[in-house]
């Protein structure tokens, strides 16, 4: 009796001694776990993620025109199938099609399906290049034997829009992070500056702050984004759309940056380190800014899917990204022709996986959120 | 009163320094872009046949007094700005407030349209959502707002567009019908226009309400499990009027406060969900300007009164949460 209780004891010394010395970051991983939406919303992202860095081996084709399909233009979704009236295969296959013009078709091209002839998928096919990693690669998780297969369909060009979405998912993410990040370096500095030194510093960072902040954001952009000059390449043009997202992303992060730097320099770890000589930036940088490390990072991945979307709502209007760079707005550019809403719906098959990744993040960085927050359990 | 006086001038004054502060922005982005009007109507005569000279531009950025000093420009901008006057646009070399004058009114008017629906929609299901023990209904709730913050307005559109377009073959586009677009007021224009406005005001109002939910379900919750809730739930107030009474009094003082920024919200979508909704009104002729015509007077003025009618709300908000509570007075005059 008296063993199992002092092992159970023991036990509890344990638990309680690991929960005692866990750091910070242990914690937060702790409280997250729990969290059940939370945790899935990681899973998908993961996913999401690794899916957007390996585009170019997940899908079979170039996302530009070089990978256009030129006989299956607005082509509908493929479905590969084990099964068909005639009969079995063990291998999955697509049906061929041609474009044939004659008099019965009043001698416009029309994409006919051979049920008769099929293609077989194949895995780890040779196709077209494309660079990861800064090495360039040409095997594909899968193809089929002999012309092209469309998961998702094609769009007026012939583009395989299966191929664009995992390249867009690439570049929104690309397109998120850069922004992020040079909205938190700014929200860092001018944040840091105006909650340490107070006063009228601050008075007039404020000031300017919430001038930035009652301006729309998206009007702000497109005046913006009209300055880039058409010359531009599209490589450039993603830079630039990037920057100018983290340059007008950073208030709401610096205000946060500056209310936790407000209440903290007046704590004693503070004074001890002014009176050691220590300079300003050294204060804000090594002791101020570590203490609520944490809220930065849940802000940040809060804020990233409002980069994100606001770079495909650029990109739908024609001011943002622009082809050869695959992104969802740019994709969706030209959705609204009637022609498009009554006839080829696969091309709102993208919006389906951008909602996820928005979604995805939302839930991670609420999770996120409640996570860090230390008071978290007491509340309830 | 004096207190309350001295308050609303000190209000006033910041958003007046505001708008200052928005107009030097919006002026700088007006002048940064490549070439002036004055280059602009030239280049519009020498396509009309007339020959023109380095000195003819001269003369004419003289006349538009395009050579004075930058801030000189723009103090007669702003100062004008603030009587509701903006020039002429010289691609479309025509009076702006002309121009925007009625599109911009019902620009606004489909805004806090929206953002009223919203919040009459979201302070209920706020209070019920923070209230209730009922977890299905609180994670339906929940993954509502989630779909109202990830889906933003112009996939919203987009879908409506796509499922009116199959199920009722029609768009649902535009604000007017062909035969009302340009004629004067009457009850069957109000009419039309009501008819077809309601899809904007929806798709806007969609993940502003999902937003205010979310806000007044935080807010609710924090102010729920406090001692005076419980001390009156003591005393025998029960039900919604121990709710109303209360915790909804208290958690509504910063709502009021915030509603500057859910309309910022709201301008932010409109431009977009105009160009797929092809609504003629300032946020359909803002893209215009950008995208199109890259007609900087026209969308700096745009840009402007958006901002000027977010600072101006803020303004009367500050002062409706004055006039309702002592303490932010004082903490603003202390």
């Amino acid at each position: 009796m008296t063993d199992t209780a002092s092992i159970e004891n023991t036990v509890d010394q344990k638990t309680k001694e690991a929960y005692f010395t866990a750091s910070q970051g242990q914690l937060i991983w702790s409280r997250f776990k729990k969290q059940k939406a939370a945790m899935v919303g990681a899973a998908i992202l993961i996913w999401l993620i690794l899916s957007g860095i390996f585009a170019g081996f997940l899908t079979p084709y170039d996302p530009t025109i070089a990978g256009r399909d030129k006989t299956y233009q607005n082509g509908s979704p493929q479905m590969p199938k084990f099964w068909d009236e005639n009969g079995f295969s063990a291998r999955p296959f697509i049906y061929s099609y041609e474009r044939t013009r004659s008099i019965k078709t009043n001698f416009r091209w029309v994409t006919e399906i051979n049920k008769d002839k099929r293609r077989y998928v194949v895995f780890f096919p040779r196709g077209d290049k494309y660079k990861l990693f800064g090495m360039t690669f040409d095997r594909h998780l899968f193809g089929v034997d002999e012309g092209k297969i469309h998961l998702f369909g094609t769009d007026a060009t012939g583009k395989d829009i299966f191929s664009r979405t995992f390249h867009s998912i690439n570049t929104s993410l690309a397109v998120g992070t850069i922004g992020v990040l040079i909205a938190f370096v700014l929200a860092l500095i001018i944040g840091g500056v105006s909650g340490y030194y107070g006063g009228w510093i601050d008075s007039i960072l404020q000031m300017i702050t919430d001038a930035v902040r009652t301006i729309p954001a998206i009007p702000l952009f497109m005046a913006i984004a009209a300055f880039i000059p058409d010359t531009v390449s599209s490589e450039g043009r993603f830079f630039i759309i990037s920057i100018i997202l983290g340059f007008i992303g950073w208030p709401t992060l610096a205000r946060r940056v500056r209310t936790h730097l407000l209440s903290e320099r007046n704590q004693e770890y503070v004074l001890a380190a002014q009176l050691c000589g220590a300079p300003a930036r050294h204060i804000i940088g090594r002791h101020l800014l570590p203490s609520f490390t944490s809220y930065i990072i849940v802000d940040l991945i809060i804020s990233f899917p409002y980069m994100v979307l606001s770079e495909t709502a650029l990109s739908f209007i024609g001011l943002g990204l622009k082809e050869p760079v695959n992104s969802l707005g740019v994709m969706l550019q030209n959705v609204t022709k009637a022609d498009v809403l009554l006839n080829y719906q696969w091309n709102f098959i993208p919006v389906i996986f951008f909602i996820t990744l928005v979604l995805a993040f939302v839930f991670v960085g609420d999770g996120l959120r409640d996570a860090a927050d230390p008071y978290a359990d007491t509340k309830k | 009163m004096y207190q309350f006086a001295r308050f609303a001038a000190t209000r006033a004054a910041l958003a007046v320094i505001t708008l200052v502060i928005v107009s030097f922005i919006v002026f700088s982005l007006m002048e940064l872009v490549p070439g002036d009007c004055a280059e602009r109507y030239l280049a519009f005569k020498n396509t009309q046949g007339s020959q023109i000279s380095v000195a003819d531009i001269e003369a004419e950025r003289v006349r538009l007094g395009l050579d004075k000093p930058y801030l000189v420009r723009w103090g007669s901008w702003i100062f004008n700005a603030f009587q509701g006057e903006f020039g002429d646009s010289c691609i479309l070399r025509v009076n702006i407030a002309q121009l925007l004058g009625e599109k911009f009114w019902i620009s606004l008017g489909i805004c806090l349209t929206s953002l009223v629906l919203a919040y009459l929609i979201a302070i209920p299901v706020g209070i019920i959502a923070a209230t209730s023990k009922n977890a299905l209904l609180n994670n339906s709730l929940r993954f509502v707002s989630y779909l109202g913050l990830a889906m933003p307005n112009f996939l919203l559109a987009l879908m409506i567009m796509l499922f009116s377009t199959i199920y009722f073959g029609d768009s649902l586009t535009g604000l007017f019908s062909k035969e009302f677009r340009n004629a004067e007021w009457s009850p069957e224009r109000v009419r039309d226009f009501l008819s077809r406005a309601w899809l904007p005001v929806f798709i806007l109002g969609w993940s502003a309400t999902a937003f205010a939910i979310q806000t007044v379900r935080a807010l609710m919750s924090d102010e729920v499990g406090k001692l005076y809730v419980t001390a009156a739930s003591a005393r025998g107030v029960t039900g919604r009027k121990l709710l109303w009474r209360y915790p909804a009094r208290h958690s509504l003082g910063p709502i009021v406060n915030s509603l500057g920024f859910d309309l910022n919200r709201i301008f932010n979508e409109l431009p977009i969900v105009a160009l797929i909704l092809t609504l003629t009104e300032a946020g359909a002729l803002l893209i215009e300007a950008l995208a199109r015509s890259n007609d900087q007077q026209l969308a700096g003025a745009i840009i402007f009164l958006l901002t000027a009618s977010i600072v101006g709300i803020n303004f009367i908000t500050d002062i409706i949460l004055a006039l309702t509570d002592p303490r932010v007075r004082r903490s603003i005059l202390e």
